[in-house]
């Protein structure tokens, strides 16, 4: 490519790839400067300059969607051998565009948001920052430079999460008052950041600790080269070192992606303004977790080929997301805050995911598995984001995070009620016509015909927390739109504010992703189809996975005449009828309110006690808390008491002085005096030229 | 002869000619004001890193470091020596904008850094004894006169007064040993020097290795090495911090060339215990200056300290040079590095001086509110001193030790160059992070903003930009590094 006057070294093609992570921190940059000059433009810049990486990334689409893969490598620190690279095959590209849209929309989002806060130039310096180092996660080559966007992440997650560092009560989450094994459960901003960046920082430890175990047997940091060359593989795994590797690396995605057991910093994470949780549940952060294992799974899964088991690392992320998906599912139907269900929610579908990646390693069908878990990516990608923002809108109206606050809103927002309904009806996964239908589908056909030893008891789990995530949406979209107006609301109103619909450039964005759920919901089986016959020709060329390719549609029946040619009737079965139950059950408490939920549960002891053990988060955080936190302070306080003041601190004494007599007689020869010093520099030529005679 | 087009003698007289003639035109000038002169230089010393890099691009530099018969050399080595110094001389003139704003002779003060510039870059260049000692004592004479600039401050002259008084012995010292030289092998070559020593029959050898002792001791004096340093603190402290910022980021730098061209190469020649010998002096080097550091109360004594510690390390690369091939490369690399970050220091501390007229480390308190991006500047530098990933100074502090570790292969005692050096730049947090907490953690006397001058602003961010730059990708400049190495193997056999 002549287009430049002199050799960059690659072409247009491989620039289009850097400019993706590049432009928005090039944003991050400038933005500082740019509020110099007026703070609301910083927005702008940041809004133009997601488009201009989002136009990047769609630019990359259609060779993408080829399976063309762009490789293209820099020497960066070459005298140990390091290079720094681009890799956009296909399933980096689309979760480019993925990341690169949806946080364009909700970038445009913020700057109707977050209008007249003071603290503009900040927000959107992190909002941007936050963006490329996503981008560098998804747009890596390799392990390191993928770290380096991962701790890019983790630190402006804590920058966005505390981003309102005065602690303001309104900004806190969790109920005041309210305690758990006599831990208070309410959090403030600044604390929530600071859990999210240390329980994240578990899992990176892990992680940087599986990478340099890989780094030592392969010599290499490179996903490719890794591919091409597996001899380290059977270096490690003759020494039983492959699987703990693989499982210290998935630690990494565990943190990230709120998984269990660190699953606990994703609910306080709702300290951040709306428009950061939206960013870290849809598009960035927890989804970087998501990627990571699709960026390794098939690198361990091809390893079957030369005869390496990789089954126990497949288990582990299949029950690690299992369990997440229906832990947060339970806890998400009985919390009163709208945005915590929303993320108890995020946890969960990431679960999900995860389930249908670990599962897709443990069948011989490693396509359908994987294409249904990126795909639920995709379609959870869109509604989450959509709830989210609409969700802020409705706080930015209501003034308060508890649902109890709000009621009968369907009068007053009627878009946002549309379009919560439709993001809504994603999450539920309402059959044929959301795209959260026919993800969740392709996850419980994955699940069932893996044929492994775990799929029954995965795929009721997968059930019962689809007819869960059914209901606790039908709920939150009945307690703030159905039933009447809340006292709170009818104190806003006596105090003369008006309830309104939100500005355009806040209802825009998620209006947008609402529609294309339904959208691409309409023909989700078609698209679903694409994705897999990419993924397969992807998986085939570039890791040797073979695999059934028409597989789906001659194994199952042809249902309704053909429509639904490639969907396992056992499935479908099970996902209609979780919607129906879920919804059915939400639809007699929150929306027709034939019976009264309080009183239901007060109604039995059991149900009581079922309620309290999840609304006190199956009192994991506590146990979290105590653990790790009470218990080593309490610790470090006797050590402090006992061990240090009595044993260190005589002992301290020793190195201290001695540095310090050091200095002083070092101090001591500098005098001052030009004839000591001349002295000096006549007895050092002698002494040099007697080390010179030894 | 050398060719007129050569780098050497173009940069000479680029330099020469507007040295000369900035005096002249401040003769000629009626209205005072500074500013005039500064630009001029800035404009020469730019124009001379312009010409280095067109002649490395247009290839009409030796790719690597060779002898040769004449007394000056067109190579890659003098070329990387010569960007480091030219970097250094312009954060140093456009540092002192504003620092000799209604002080007097500002021609004269800009004059003498072109000067003293030529100096220099002569040094890397020179390949004949005589020709290194003139470009030397060009280098030294005007840095006598600028450190006692401050005519009225007994400080200053003192500090050109111990200087000076250090710098004539050392300069009879190096004249001693080119003689000896010169007596021993007929020639001031330094090829036929090094040849020479290397056919020397056994009973001379002691007067030979006299020689390479005098020069250690006569180019020691101006790297800082211990114990040539007594000078040191007292002159960098009392001199402007400017020219502190010159001396420590520049003149060092010139002995280090000086080192490279001659006590290397001759020392292989000889084959002695010199790797050790250099390797105990960077020891003691480095800790001397880091121990001693930690007790400075005073800014530029403490920077005075710990550009000897960091002499120290990059004498490890020197020391490991002949058994491991990344020693002078990763010696290269940090003294490019060391230039940037001390001469930032040192300017960022002339900066405090200009607005607040304080050097003691009690009076900078809360400078990160006061002063935020010199503040900001001295803190990068500070941390990229101390080899504070991902900043520069990591990377070639990182191959430096990464030499020793490397050499321990044939020497069993050069691993332990690299465990006193990482012991040592954690010695050396202790007193950067000092300074650091002072500026940001502590409050001072007031929040005040100050107006921070501009000329040092334009110097903090073009060096925040380097140090990160560098940090962040590091591999153009370690591969210019490893292009400028001397290739040993061109050297006469001997072993």
């Amino acid at each position: 490519m002549a287009i430049l006057p002199f050799d960059l070294g690659f072409g247009l093609g491989a620039l289009r790839v850097w400019g993706i992570w590049i432009l928005p921190f090039v944003a991050a940059l400038i933005i500082p400067a740019v509020a110099k000059g007026s703070k609301r433009a910083t927005g702008w810049v940041a809004v133009a300059f997601a488009l201009a990486s989002a136009v990047s990334a769609l630019s990359l689409l259609p060779s993408a969607l080829g399976n063309h893969e762009i490789h293209n490598q820099i020497p960066w620190i070459s005298s140990i051998g390091l290079k720094a690279g681009v890799l956009a095959d296909p399933l980096a590209v689309i979760m480019s565009n993925v990341v690169a849209w949806i946080s364009f929309l909700i970038f445009v989002y913020s700057t109707g948001y977050m209008k007249g806060d003071k603290d503009l130039t900040r927000f959107f310096f992190w909002m941007a920052f936050f963006l490329g180092s996503m981008q560098l996660i998804v747009l890596s080559d390799n392990f390191l430079q993928l770290f380096f966007g991962w701790e890019g992440v983790g630190l402006a997650s804590y920058a966005l999460v505390g981003f309102w560092y005065k602690d303001k009560k309104k900004d806190h989450v969790g109920i005041e008052g309210r305690h758990v094994l006599g831990l208070m459960d309410y959090y403030s901003p600044t604390h929530s950041g600071m859990k999210a960046f240390i329980m994240t920082k578990v899992g990176d430890v892990m992680m940087l600790a599986g990478m340099f175990l890989i780094f030592a047997f392969a010599g290499t940091f490179g996903f490719r080269e890794l591919t091409a060359n597996t001899s380290w593989a059977t270096a490690m795994a003759s020494q039983h070192l492959l699987i703990p590797a693989a499982v210290l690396l998935f630690g990494g995605a565990i943190g990230k992606s709120a998984q269990f057991p660190l699953n606990e910093w994703l609910l306080e994470a709702m300290t951040g303004p709306t428009a950061v949780s939206a960013l870290i549940h849809a598009a960035t952060m927890v989804k970087a977790g998501v990627f990571l294992v699709a960026r390794l799974a098939p690198l361990f899964f091809a390893l079957a080929a030369i005869g390496i088991n990789m089954d126990q690392f497949f288990e582990v992320i299949a029950w690690v997301g299992a369990i997440t998906a229906l832990l947060l599912a339970t806890q998400g139907m009985v919390h009163p805050e709208i945005k915590k269900v929303l993320a108890y929610s995020t946890g969960s579908q990431i679960g999900y995911m995860m389930m249908a990646l670990g599962v897709a390693g443990l069948s011989k069908q490693f396509v359908d598995g994987y294409t249904a878990g990126f795909f639920h990516l995709i379609s959870h990608a869109m509604f989450k984001a959509s709830l989210f923002m609409a969700a802020g809108s409705i706080l930015h109206v209501v003034g308060s995070r508890f649902m109890t606050d709000m009621g009968g809103l369907r009068k007053y927002m009627k878009k946002t009620y549309v379009f919560m309904w439709a993001a809504g009806l994603g999450l539920m996964g309402a059959p044929f016509i959301t795209t959260g239908f026919w993800s969740k589908d392709a996850i419980f056909a994955a699940v069932y015909e893996s044929g492994n030893t775990w799929a029954l008891p995965l795929f009721a789990i997968a059930v019962i927390t689809a007819v869960i995530t059914a209901f606790y949406t039908t709920r939150m979209i009945g307690l703030v739109f159905f039933g009447d107006k809340s006292k709170h609301i009818e104190e806003l109103e006596k105090e003369g504010h008006h309830i309104h619909e939100t500005s355009p450039s806040m209802w825009i964005p998620y209006g947008i992703l609402a529609v294309l759920t339904i959208g691409v919901g309409v023909m989700g089986l078609a698209f679903e189809h694409q994705i897999h016959d990419l993924f397969v020709n992807y998986l085939g060329s570039t890791f040797g996975i073979t695999s059934n390719v028409g597989a789906v549609a001659t194994e199952s029946q042809p249902l309704l005449g053909g429509l639904l040619q490639g969907v396992n009737p056992i499935a479908l079965v099970a996902s209609l009828s979780a919607f129906a139950i879920g919804f059915g059950l939400g639809y007699v408490f929150y929306i027709g309110r034939f019976a009264d939920p309080v009183k239901f549960v007060n109604s039995n002891i059991l149900f009581y006690a079922i309620h309290k053990f999840f609304l006190n988060r199956w009192y994991l955080n506590a146990l979290i808390y105590w653990g790790f936190v009470v218990a080593p302070l309490y610790i470090a306080r006797g050590i402090y008491k006992y061990f240090e003041n009595f044993v260190l601190e005589g002992f301290n004494v020793v190195p201290e002085k001695t540095m310090a007599g050091g200095a002083r007689i070092m101090q001591a020869t500098q005098t001052g005096v030009s004839q000591s010093y001349l002295y000096i520099f006549g007895v050092g030529i002698l002494v040099v030229v007697f080390l010179l005679l030894i | 002869m050398i060719e007129f087009t050569s780098t050497p003698i173009l940069l000479t007289l680029i330099l020469g000619a507007v040295g000369v003639i900035i005096p002249v035109i401040s003769v000629a000038r009626k209205e005072k004001g500074s500013s005039l002169y500064g630009a001029i230089t800035f404009g020469a010393l730019l124009s001379a890193i312009g010409v280095v890099i067109y002649q490395i691009l247009a290839k009409n530099v030796t790719p690597s470091a060779i002898f040769s018969q004449n007394v000056l050399v067109d190579d890659r080595f003098g070329s990387f020596f010569a960007i480091a110094m030219l970097i250094v001389g312009i954060m140093t003139t456009v540092g002192s904008f504003n620092y000799m704003r209604g002080r007097a002779n500002p021609a004269v003060y800009y004059s003498l850094i072109l000067l003293s510039s030529i100096g220099m870059i002569l040094i890397a260049y020179s390949t004949d004894l005589v020709m290194l000692f003139v470009a030397w004592e060009l280098m030294s004479i005007p840095t006598y006169v600028l450190a006692g600039y401050l005519k009225k401050d007994p400080a200053s002259n003192e500090a050109a007064i111990k200087y000076f008084l250090f710098g004539a012995l050392s300069s009879g010292i190096i004249i001693y040993g080119i003689s000896i030289a010169y007596g021993l092998t007929g020639s001031t070559n330094i090829e036929q020097v090094i040849t020479g020593f290397s056919k020397l029959s056994p009973d001379m050898i002691p007067l030979a290795i006299l020689a390479v002792g005098m020069f250690i001791a006569g180019f020691g004096f101006k790297i800082g090495l211990v114990p040539f340093h007594m000078w040191l603190p007292d002159t960098y402290e009392g001199s402007p911090p400017t020219i502190a910022a010159l001396l420590a980021a520049g003149t060092k730098k010139a002995g280090f060339a000086a080192v490279l061209r001659v006590i290397i190469m001759g020392a292989i020649a000889l084959n002695l215990h010199w790797a050790f010998a250099l390797a105990v002096i960077a020891v003691v080097t480095m800790t001397v200056g880091n121990l001693t550091a930690i007790k400075q109360r005073n800014l530029t004594r403490m920077l005075a300290y710990s550009s000897i510690g960091q002499a120290g390390y990059i004498l490890i690369g020197l020391s490991v040079a002949p058994v491991s091939p990344i020693g002078i490369q990763a010696a290269l690399f940090h003294i490019l590095n060391h230039s940037v970050m001390k001469a930032a220091a040192f300017i960022a501390v002339a900066g405090i001086v200009t607005t607040l007229g304080v050097t003691h480390i009690e009076k900078i308190k809360g400078l990160g509110k006061r002063m935020p991006i010199t503040a900001l500047g001295l803190t990068i530098s500070l941390l990229a001193l101390a080899g504070v990933p991902p900043l520069n100074g990591f990377w070639s502090k990182l191959m430096l030790f990464g030499s020793a570790i490397d050499a321990g292969r044939t020497l069993s005692w050069a691993p332990y160059l690299a465990v006193a050096g990482v012991l040592n730049s954690a010695l050396s947090l202790a007193y950067y992070g000092w300074i650091i907490r002072k500026m940001y953690f502590e409050e001072g006397e007031s929040n005040k903003r100050l107006k921070e001058p501009k000329s040092i602003i334009a110097v903090m961010i073009f060096s925040i930009i380097f140090m990160v730059g560098i940090g962040l990708y590091p591999d153009p400049v370690i591969q210019f590094a490893k292009s400028a190495v001397p290739i040993l193997s061109g050297l006469p056999a001997i072993h």
